[in-house]
């Protein structure tokens, strides 16, 4: 192995045959994990999956029971303050007192990452701002609605430039609006060069934001790659069609099956796996035209992350937990 | 149906009954619940007989033969205080789990529902009055006046329990919360201390002597204690009898009035 | 306090733990924060002491013409009583911080900084310390009311305060330890209850000469019978060093003993 690193920064997330159990049960069960630096690696799988005990143990707060995981460079097992240091946490429940106001916990956040004085209370004010929670800083936290929470939440993690950014499903409950919100800063710091690693159940989510995903099922990791290589890896698109008045749908189905299998299709449609993918489309159409076939609808449904879901675990994510 | 049958009164007494055997039962399922009802007051008992033992030669104490025979009331009162004010905690979380709202719902009315529940208290402190009794008596203190004095005592307890359990019951229904009831415990806490429980009145000065008097807890722990030392007496029974149900009386009033403010509120 | 030198975000550079003193101050005055933005916290700090020491003084009034008994005024004898009571509770509603901080998950929060673990405990005992004030105050003002004459000086007005603030931070000690062993606020009813047994088969109430049996052998060994003397000598004074040490011994042996405990408890948390 090249033992001279290709960059000066280390790799913010590795993690090798992680495993954590809590007594008979195995919650995680050896994993691997390569975060790259500058990317937003999400981290998807149901309720129940793993996720935050692979991230309880990334950020120090857990010890693994087998294996090694690394974090900015250091081991989170022998030098859990080193990563601490480096590293901004914004865990599922918003670990937020309820009777302190966003300033003061912004404050105390800065202290505990050693940050004093001036330099603090500017960083506090910026951050504020940012978050947009300029104006209710000075509220107690208990009055603030879900999606402050959150956002508060994150410029907490912030307070100290972390090199790697954990969000254990950061807007897990969120309303739409405020989903949005945390995704636009998400992308933002992203931007910024802050690797985010990203836990969520929610496909959109990582679809919108992860430039990688691993996807975690019973402990284990089932699949992992960039969502469109994973979505493509599960097969062809379904094309589905209808054939527009005094057009023969059984002529339509034979010229089809040259471009792909049949699929499943409900009556007055037909439908087949095209070889090829959306690329194929155009000479699909032409090739019906030259038979004088007239189109009434034709749809391309390319695979989503839950066809790769279920591909990999055999069900669906979608509609599961909540 | 049969049950359309049957005269109100008669499933209001088996729900009454009921009710009543769910709340010894439920008592009794938690070790928690009574097991410190009876050990704290023991301990307490032993700490305080054994320091103030000289006490007794003091002008103006009562005659016992020792602080422990004396401070057996103070003992049940304790114990009883303990274990009825469960009652209105248990009732707040009948309010949150909704299980008030069915029982209000049955045919047979309200009043099982506070009676049944007092009704258990009341057989569980005449368990743990009877339990201390015993334990006392191997401790060589027993009760003076015989199985009649100490059945006395054991009545006296149990219509105790129903004057505490009834104010237990009252900040349970109008609270609705298990935690304001549970905070309810100090105040009858003072209210023991504040009496002729520990020490005699008779050696208090001042104002605090002047409110021990009057406290309620006074007027029932000392004819219950001539009782415990000198044996049976119908006056005295009736001293103690009459103030715990006056109390009881008092307290299930409030529970009442609770309950009908609360009614007008949802 | 003078600025620090201002860090420049390099991770290169600044390596392990904060500075400790500064989280603490910040960590403390949380806790002070959550004790006065929550009225119902305060009211019984307050209560608590006034009633232990009426109840101590009016109840066993009598008992003070006991021949043999030290003092002719029972206030003097369970006014230390009242204040090692009073400040017990005090002491283990700090821990209620730290259940607080298990069921909101703030804790995370607190264990993912770089912090030592010692300063995550160390905040609710300060504050269990200064809390402590208002009962010892308290019983104080009540004490001095019923004629105490604190002929202790301001010596024993400082011993009076020590045990106060001790006992606090030994009772806080333990129940942060409990509450992060047990995981609810359930615990902090376990701890009162051996605080309370602790602290009354001892000379509380009256001296060890006074009593009978097992009581007198149990009370002349309690830890908190040392307590006490020490603490007293702010009512029956003079202080000495004789009075000092066996009580200042057991607040350091029990304090450092208890405080070790809840931090092994809190770093069982992520095992």
């Amino acid at each position: 192995m090249d033992r001279t690193p290709l960059t000066t920064k280390a790799t913010p997330v590795v993690a090798r045959g992680l495993v954590r159990r809590f007594g008979d049960l195995v919650a995680v069960d050896g994993i691997d994990l390569e975060v790259a630096e500058g990317e937003v690696f999400g981290f998807l799988g149901p309720n129940g999956a793993g996720k935050s005990t692979t991230v309880r143990m990334l950020v120090t707060l857990l010890s693994p029971s087998a294996g090694t995981a690394e974090v900015a460079g250091f081991d989170v097992a022998r030098e859990p303050n080193e990563v601490r240091r480096r590293i901004g946490v914004a865990l599922q429940d918003a670990a937020i007192d309820p009777l302190m106001t966003g300033n003061e916990l912004l404050r105390l956040q800065a202290i505990m990452h050693g940050l004093g004085g001036r330099e603090a209370q500017r960083r506090c004010a910026e951050l504020l701002e940012r978050v947009g929670l300029t104006a209710a800083g000075d509220r107690r936290v208990g009055q603030y609605s879900g999606g402050m929470r959150r956002r508060l939440d994150l410029a907490l993690a912030l307070i100290h430039r972390p090199e790697v950014l954990f969000l254990d499903e950061p807007t897990t409950g969120l309303d739409p609006t405020s989903r949005q919100a945390v995704w636009e800063e998400v992308r933002l710091l992203n931007d910024e060069g802050t690797t985010v690693f990203l836990t969520t159940q929610y496909l959109e989510e990582a679809d919108q934001l992860a430039g990688r995903i691993a996807i975690i099922d019973g402990g284990r990791i089932v699949r992992e790659g960039d969502p469109a290589t994973l979505k493509e890896a599960v097969g062809d698109p379904t094309l589905r069609l209808e054939v527009a008045d005094g057009s023969n749908l059984d002529d339509a189905k034979a010229i089809l099956e040259t471009f792909g299998p049949p699929r499943p299709a409900r009556v007055g449609r037909v439908a087949i796996g095209l070889r090829g993918g959306t690329a194929a489309l155009a000479t699909v159409i032409r090739a019906l035209d030259d038979a004088g076939i007239t189109v009434g609808h034709v749809e391309v449904d390319s695979p989503s992350l839950d066809d790769v879901f279920a591909d990999a675990t055999g069900r669906r994510l979608e509609g599961a937990g909540e | 149906m049969t049950a359309t049958l049957r005269s109100p009164r008669v499933i209001a007494v088996e729900q009454t009954l009921a009710l009543a055997a769910r709340s010894v039962r439920n008592t009794a399922r938690e070790p928690g619940a009574w097991v410190p009802s009876i050990i704290f007051p023991l301990l307490m008992a032993a700490i305080y007989s054994a320091q103030f033992a000289r006490a007794t030669a003091l002008p103006g104490f009562p005659e016992v033969d020792s602080f422990l025979q004396f401070i057996l009331p103070a003992a049940i009162l304790q114990g009883v205080s303990f274990n009825a004010g469960e009652a209105g905690s248990a009732m707040a979380t009948d309010l949150q789990t909704g299980f008030f709202d069915r029982l209000a719902m049955s045919p047979s009315g309200r009043m099982s529902i506070f009676v049944g529940r007092l009704a258990g208290a009341a057989t569980f402190s005449a368990l743990l009055a009877a339990t201390l009794v015993v334990v006392f008596w191997l401790a060589g203190a027993p009760v003076k006046g015989g199985v009649l004095a100490a059945l006395a005592v054991v009545v006296i307890s149990s219509l105790l329990a129903l004057g505490i359990g009834g104010f237990s019951l009252a900040v349970g229904i109008r609270t609705g919360s298990t935690e304001a009831t549970q905070a309810m415990f100090p105040l009858t806490f003072v209210m023991i201390f504040v009496s002729s429980a520990f020490f005699p009145t008779e050696l208090m000065t001042g104002w605090y002597q002047q409110a021990a008097e009057i406290n309620p807890f006074t007027l029932i722990v000392n004819p219950t204690r001539r009782i415990a030392i000198d044996g049976f007496d119908l006056s005295d029974f009736g001293q103690a009898v009459g103030v715990s149900l006056l109390v009881a009386a008092v307290s299930l009033g409030l529970s009442l009035m609770a309950y009908r403010a609360r009614l007008r509120r949802s | 306090m003078s600025a620090p030198t201002v860090q420049r975000s390099q991770p290169e550079v600044v390596t392990g733990v904060v500075p400790s003193l500064p989280v603490f101050g910040a960590l403390m005055q949380r806790a002070l924060r959550r004790f006065v933005r929550i009225p119902s916290l305060v009211v019984p700090t307050v209560v608590m002491p006034l009633f232990f020491i009426t109840a101590f003084t009016g109840s066993f009034d009598g008992v003070s013409r006991i021949d043999g008994y030290p003092t002719d005024r029972l206030v003097n004898w369970v006014a230390a009583f009242a204040v090692l009571q009073s400040s017990a509770f005090a002491g283990i509603g700090a821990a209620a911080i730290m259940a607080n901080d298990l069921e909101n998950r703030f804790i995370d929060r607190l264990m993912v900084s770089p912090l030592r673990r010692s300063i995550v405990v160390l905040g609710p005992l300060g504050q269990a310390a200064v809390r402590a004030l208002i009962p010892t105050s308290v019983v104080l003002l009540v004490a001095v009311a019923k004629g105490a004459t604190l002929p202790g000086g301001v010596a024993g007005l400082a011993m009076v305060y020590l045990g106060g603030m001790g006992m606090a931070v030994v009772m806080g000690a333990l129940g942060v330890g409990v509450v992060l062993m047990i995981g609810n606020i359930r615990a902090m009813a376990i701890v009162q209850v051996f605080g309370f047994v602790v602290l009354f088969p001892s000379t509380g109430q009256v001296p060890v000469q006074l009593m009978e049996g097992w009581l007198a052998t149990v009370a002349r060994y309690n830890p908190a019978t040392a307590l006490l003397a020490t603490t007293r000598q702010g009512f029956l004074g003079p202080v000495t060093w004789s009075e000092t040490w066996p009580g200042l011994l057991v607040l350091v042996v029990s304090s450092v003993l208890f405080g070790a405990f809840a931090v092994r408890q809190l770093q069982r948390l992520s095992r």
